[in-house]
């Protein structure tokens, strides 16, 4: 097996102008920067608030986006082209994430630059996010495979979206519904209490546990999706 | 580079889709075959390894199959549309890192003037010339093209048998998959039919070496009474020969006579009254004024009134054919009734 980045490279570039033109898809990574500029001059912004817009950019840029390459891929055909050529199932995959974590990434940093958000320690949260990152690209990735086109998944991607950004409120519960204790191991809480950590001062030693748990999510998240993939495209 | 097939054979839950045959494909040949879309899909499928066979097997250049190795020319094509010809050709070539000029490609397939437009605005002709154009950009030693002309325009088309013709100095091994017999006919330099009955070779001759054998057709007709038992049809620049039998019925419409062979329509430089005098031995019967039938192949005789009747035939469409009046009682004497 010959991992080749002109392949990958090849990929990539074809997406990205493929997205840049359509527009249906590509006006959703313009709206969590939207949203963090609001908030940013609102004031009296929360790092609940901070992270509602990141979760919100996880769920629209990287599961949306992410799905919507790869189903239209299926519904237009073009998925068997691209089984038939010399490109492995890992350069094809590797080609189409590396578009959906780019523009995450971007959405993501623009969106905390509006927001103002100035996190105590950089480098934990930068980890952090890039791990989640993979979880909901992996999520994205599923999506995709289960929707048979664009349409479907748009649908599909919803209720992600709203799990994973609002239901950060979950939190709020969890008092006095003790069973919501679970939800409490979601990537996106997770990702919540290392940022308050972070703010409270407490340093990378109490932190890797939180870690551990969003890259256990990414794990899992890209390994249902080579499963799922390769039983799909067998047929 | 070769494509075999070495009794190959499929069946699909008891049901035979085609019995064992063999062919072999060499380079520089074009090969058609002509079979229904139950046959066609079989064969791409096996093509591509998704099933395989009950019997025998493929081979690709004497070895057993890998797949990847033929490329494909599906019938929906595969196109990023939001892309130009030119993004989209550039993306296949890195994708096979091909070697191939995509200027000279763009020029066999005559795209040079939309290279820079989106292939969604292109028309469908166009689009799968495009589509072609990729495959050409991948350069495999196989091609394997299902229907490849359908619905397209007569330019495309031109441009389609040029890009054969290239193809094929090239040495490439070409199996063409279609279920239109004159589309066969015009690309391929053999045509087989594939179907429950097996493989069966359509003769052709070519428009020049026609020229040469028919002169000596008409001395003999003239001068010996051996008669040439195929009756000869044109299709383009080709002559395409059929056996009396498998003719369903001939017509006549407009000075022109038609032959018809399987729901498909072929034209024939024959008078029907030329055609009467062959055919009726091999059990043809003048029913009407413009009409020639297989008998072989009459399943009913209807009577709408006193004086009007038809035949229908017992191939797929159930074909009914006018029957005249005087006809009629001529045919009952034939079969015997009063």
């Amino acid at each position: 097996m010959t991992f080749s980045w002109k392949r990958i490279n090849a990929i990539f570039m074809k997406d990205y102008k493929d997205f840049s033109r359509n527009l249906a898809v590509s006006m959703v990574i313009f709206l969590p920067p939207i949203l963090a500029a609001f908030i940013g001059r609102m004031g009296a912004a929360s790092i609940e608030s901070y992270y509602m817009i990141i979760n919100m950019a996880f769920g629209m840029v990287a599961s949306y986006v992410q799905s919507c390459l790869i189903a239209e891929e299926k519904e237009k055909n073009t998925l068997r082209g691209l089984m038939l050529s010399p490109a492995t199932t890992t350069e094809i995959l590797t080609g189409k994430t590396l578009l959906s974590f780019v523009l995450t990434i971007v959405t993501i940093l623009l969106s905390i630059v509006l927001a103002g958000y100035n996190p105590a320690n950089i480098a934990i949260i930068a980890v952090a996010i890039i791990l989640s990152t993979f979880f909901y690209l992996g999520l994205g990735t599923l999506l995709g495979l289960y929707a048979k086109s664009v349409m479907e998944a748009s649908v599909l991607v919803l209720p992600v979206m709203i799990i994973f950004s609002f239901g950060t409120m979950i939190i709020a519960l969890v008092e006095q519904y003790p069973i919501l204790k679970a939800a409490t191991y979601l990537p996106n809480i997770q990702l919540l209490e290392i940022a308050a950590k972070v703010e409270a001062g407490i340093g990378f030693g109490d932190i890797w546990l939180h870690l551990a748990i969003i890259a256990a999510w990414a794990v899992a998240s890209f390994a249902t999706a080579v499963v799922i993939y390769r039983k799909r495209m067998v047929d | 580079m070769t494509l075999e097939f070495i009794n190959a054979e499929k069946r699909i839950h008891d049901s035979l889709i085609f019995p064992s045959f063999n062919l072999t494909v060499n380079k520089g040949q074009v090969v058609a075959v002509y079979s229904s879309v139950n046959v066609r899909e079989q064969l791409i499928h096996l093509l591509l390894g998704k099933s395989s066979l009950s019997h025998g097997e493929i081979r690709l250049d004497g070895s057993f199959k890998q797949t990847n190795c033929p490329g494909f020319f599906f019938l929906h094509h595969s196109l990023y549309e939001r892309l130009s010809v030119l993004e989209m050709l550039r993306f296949t070539k890195k994708l096979h890192h091909s070697e191939v000029s995509i200027d000279d490609m763009l020029r066999l397939a005559q795209l040079d003037a939309k290279r820079a437009i989106r292939i969604k605005q292109l028309s469908f002709s166009e689009q799968k010339r495009v589509q072609f154009a990729c495959l050409l950009i991948q350069n495999p030693s196989i091609f394997v093209l299902e229907e490849p002309d359908q619905n397209m325009d007569l330019e495309s088309k031109r441009i389609y048998l040029s890009i054969l013709q290239h193809l094929s100095a090239d040495e490439k091994v070409i199996f063409i998959l279609t279920g239109n017999l004159e589309s066969a006919v015009t690309s391929a330099d053999t045509v087989f039919r594939l179907d429950a009955n097996g493989l069966q070779s359509i003769q052709m001759k070519t428009e020049d070496e026609r020229d040469e054998a028919s002169d000596p057709i008409g001395m003999v007709e003239s001068t010996q009474p051996v008669r040439f038992e195929k009756i000869p049809t044109k299709v383009n620049d080709k002559i395409v020969l059929f056996n009396p039998p498998e003719i369903d019925y001939i017509e006549s419409n407009e000075g022109q006579t038609f032959l018809h062979i399987k729901g498909e329509s072929f034209p024939c430089v024959f008078t029907l009254t030329e055609l009467e005098e062959r055919l009726l031995p091999f059990g043809f019967f003048r029913c009407h004024r413009s009409y020639i039938v297989n008998l072989q192949k009459v399943r009913e005789v209807v009577t709408w009134t006193r004086n009007s009747y038809s035949l229908v035939l017992e191939d797929l469409s159930k074909s009914t054919i006018p029957l005249s009046k005087s006809k009629m009682v001529e045919l009952k004497e034939m079969l015997g009734l009063k």
